[in-house]
């Protein structure tokens, strides 16, 4: 590790991501004193771990490992009151809390008297994590965490972590070689490069738009604009609007709305302003707005879905307009392939050799 | 299975009998012929065999305790210090080494005639399969199950007791079981430091075979127990080793 100087603030995720060789779990394991610090300090709660015996620390200290480590001789139950027995609780206490984490953590009670070699890669994963949760630390360190569950799985155990994280807010350092997972789990992203310089700390939007240099830019890689739109939803963008016209109405005044409007289709609602569908140019020929519009409004995006899965309902419809509603499902927007091509344009994020994707035809 | 094993040691020589071990008891010759197996005589005489075979069963129990203790203390101090292993498994080899009969002898004139004497040479002889079982056992145990242990705060001897010797549990007692029955072959020898024994019976008459059958039948029947009472010992105590994955 070299001038290594990071200040995580509490109850965020801080991730150490970089290639194999930069340090990232050195650097976590100073934290606990399982690798001791020859220069430097390193400060938990305001209080340098040097002040603490390495055993008292680390009881204080929540600790995940990547091959999750759960002891095989022992039951889920004793596995996670491995800290509590440490610290001495007495038994009501212990299975009190042990009962409170299986909840957090959704694992079925019944499977609390099992050994580890008797639950799948997804449970171990959960009961790893409700054993470092135990004595309620504040700070966690969580070493590749989901390095060993397979993709599948990994996206929702990353997932149920944010929503338990949500709950949680502990201080967590989440070492991960993965810069998808870093950007998905981190509030703030610590790149470091070979031999434990860091290159930059940033959070991943900041990461994204302006890499500090040539490395970053590199490791984060050529499709961050593409990354971007994972940590954006619908309502972070200007949506365009939409001509819209109500079942019954004259249509001539629903083609009257058409000129120049931003979206040169008319969508049709209903009274509760649900999108019904857009109308076609055989519609636009009749004498009032149909209830049954030609084409269907779908996908039907919502205001909080992540940018990044309503590019791809679009390009999977093959459609290059999407109406947005609010969580009521009333009319909000619409969204384009269009804004999102300008918005990742404007926003210099893609350089001359990687330019936007084509816009397909709608 | 070393259990299956030791039934054929017993059922095999029974088959080669023949049909005079079984009526033999009308026989009143059967000693003087020095038949086969004289089952008047043994029935008769089996009372002389409780005492051998009680002392039989504390030489075997004690040197294995003892061995057991010292090979524990040796194996944990060498989990400690690496660099103890080498050394040690060499000193207990050269222990394991010495001819059994000249071992007894050679100890004769420090300690003396006696039980003491055959429980240090049968220690001795125990210490090099426990001690490379415990270390070996030891040195097995995942390693991400120790991490884990200390990372969670586990000091060095809860980690021992709490993670490493319950994970070499399967392996330490698979040692004790060959350390056990070789010890109860080992220790028909003791008569020669003067320690009596199941040996007692063997070496006062050579020549007699139903004495022989029934000395050796004991010290067979008495490996098996105690290779019984380890595997049920460690049944019970490991759970973990026999759940299924689902």
């Amino acid at each position: 590790m070299h001038e290594l100087d990071l200040e995580v603030p509490g109850g965020e995720i801080c991730v150490l991501v970089g290639p194999s060789g930069s340090g990232k779990t050195t650097g976590i394991r100073m934290v606990n004193r399982m690798v001791e610090i020859s220069d430097g300090d390193i400060l938990v709660g305001g209080t340098s771990v040097r002040d603490r015996s390495p055993a008292e620390l680390r009881r204080e200290v929540g600790y995940v490992i990547q091959q999750i480590g759960l002891f095989p001789h022992r039951t889920v139950t004793a596995n996670i009151a491995t800290v509590p027995r440490l610290l001495g609780w007495d038994g009501d206490r212990i299975a009190a809390r042990v009962d409170e984490l299986l909840e957090l953590v959704r694992i079925d009670p019944a499977l609390r008297a099992r050994y580890p070699i008797q639950l799948s890669g997804g449970q171990q994963q959960r009961v790893g994590v409700a054993r470092a949760l135990a004595a309620n630390p504040g700070v966690m360190l969580m070493d590749e965490p989901f390095g060993a569950v397979d993709p599948i799985n990994r996206e929702r155990l990353q997932n149920e972590f944010l929503r338990l994280q949500a709950e949680v807010r502990k201080t967590i350092l989440f070492v991960t070689h993965d810069i998808d997972e870093a950007i998905k789990m981190g509030d703030r992203i610590a790149v470091l490069r070979e031999g434990g310089r860091l290159a930059q700390y940033a959070t991943p939007a900041e990461l994204l738009m302006a890499p500090a240099d040539d490395f970053v830019e590199d490791f984060v890689g050529a499709d961050r604009a593409l990354k971007r739109l994972a940590l954006m939803r619908v309502s972070d963008i200007d949506l365009w609007q939409a001509p819209l016209a109500h079942v019954g109405q004259a249509m001539a005044e629903a083609r009257a709305k058409l000129d120049g409007a931003e979206v040169p289709y008319v969508l049709v609602i209903d009274p509760e302003r649900r999108p019904l569908g857009w109308l076609s140019d055989a519609d636009l020929r009749g004498e009032t707005v149909p209830a049954r519009p030609d084409a269907s409004p779908e996908p039907v995006l919502e205001l909080d879905d992540v940018m990044r899965d309503a590019l791809s309902d679009l390009l999977q419809a093959e459609t290059r307009y999407a109406p947005v509603v609010d969580a009521e499902g009333r009319i909000a927007g619409v969204l384009s392939v269009e804004i999102i091509s300008e918005f990742l344009t404007s926003s210099e994020a893609v350089s001359d050799e990687h330019p936007a994707p084509e816009r397909p035809v709608g | 299975m070393p259990l299956l094993g030791s039934r054929f040691v017993v059922a095999l020589p029974l088959a080669q009998l023949g049909p005079e071990f079984f009526h033999n008891r009308s026989n009143p010759d059967c000693v003087q012929r020095n038949g086969a197996f004289c089952v008047g005589w043994a029935v008769d005489n089996i009372d002389r065999y409780i005492t051998p075979t009680l002392q039989h069963l504390a030489l075997v129990s004690s040197s294995v305790a003892l061995g057991f203790a010292i090979a524990f203390a040796l194996a944990v101090l060498s989990h400690r210090h690496r660099g103890l292993v080498g050394p040690l498994t060499g000193l207990t080899g050269v222990l394991y080494t010495v001819p059994s009969i000249a071992f007894f002898l050679l100890l004769i004139p420090v300690t003396g005639r006696g039980t003491d004497t055959a429980v240090i040479a049968l220690t001795a002889y125990t210490l090099q399969i426990i001690y490379r079982n415990i270390v070996a056992g030891l040195s097995n145990v995942p390693a991400e199950a120790k991490d884990a242990g200390r990372g969670m705060g586990m000091t060095d001897r809860q980690l021992l007791w709490r993670v490493e010797l319950p994970l070499a549990l399967p392996q330490i007692i698979a040692g004790l079981r060959i350390a056990t029955v070789s010890t109860v072959a080992l220790a028909t020898l003791a008569v020669f430091a003067g320690a009596g024994g199941l040996g007692a019976e063997i070496y006062s008459d050579l020549s007699f075979k139903t004495g022989i059958i029934i000395a050796g039948g004991i010290a067979i029947l008495m490996a098996i127990a105690f290779d019984v009472l380890f595997v049920a010992g460690q049944r019970l105590i490991s759970p973990w080793r026999r759940v299924r994955p689902v």
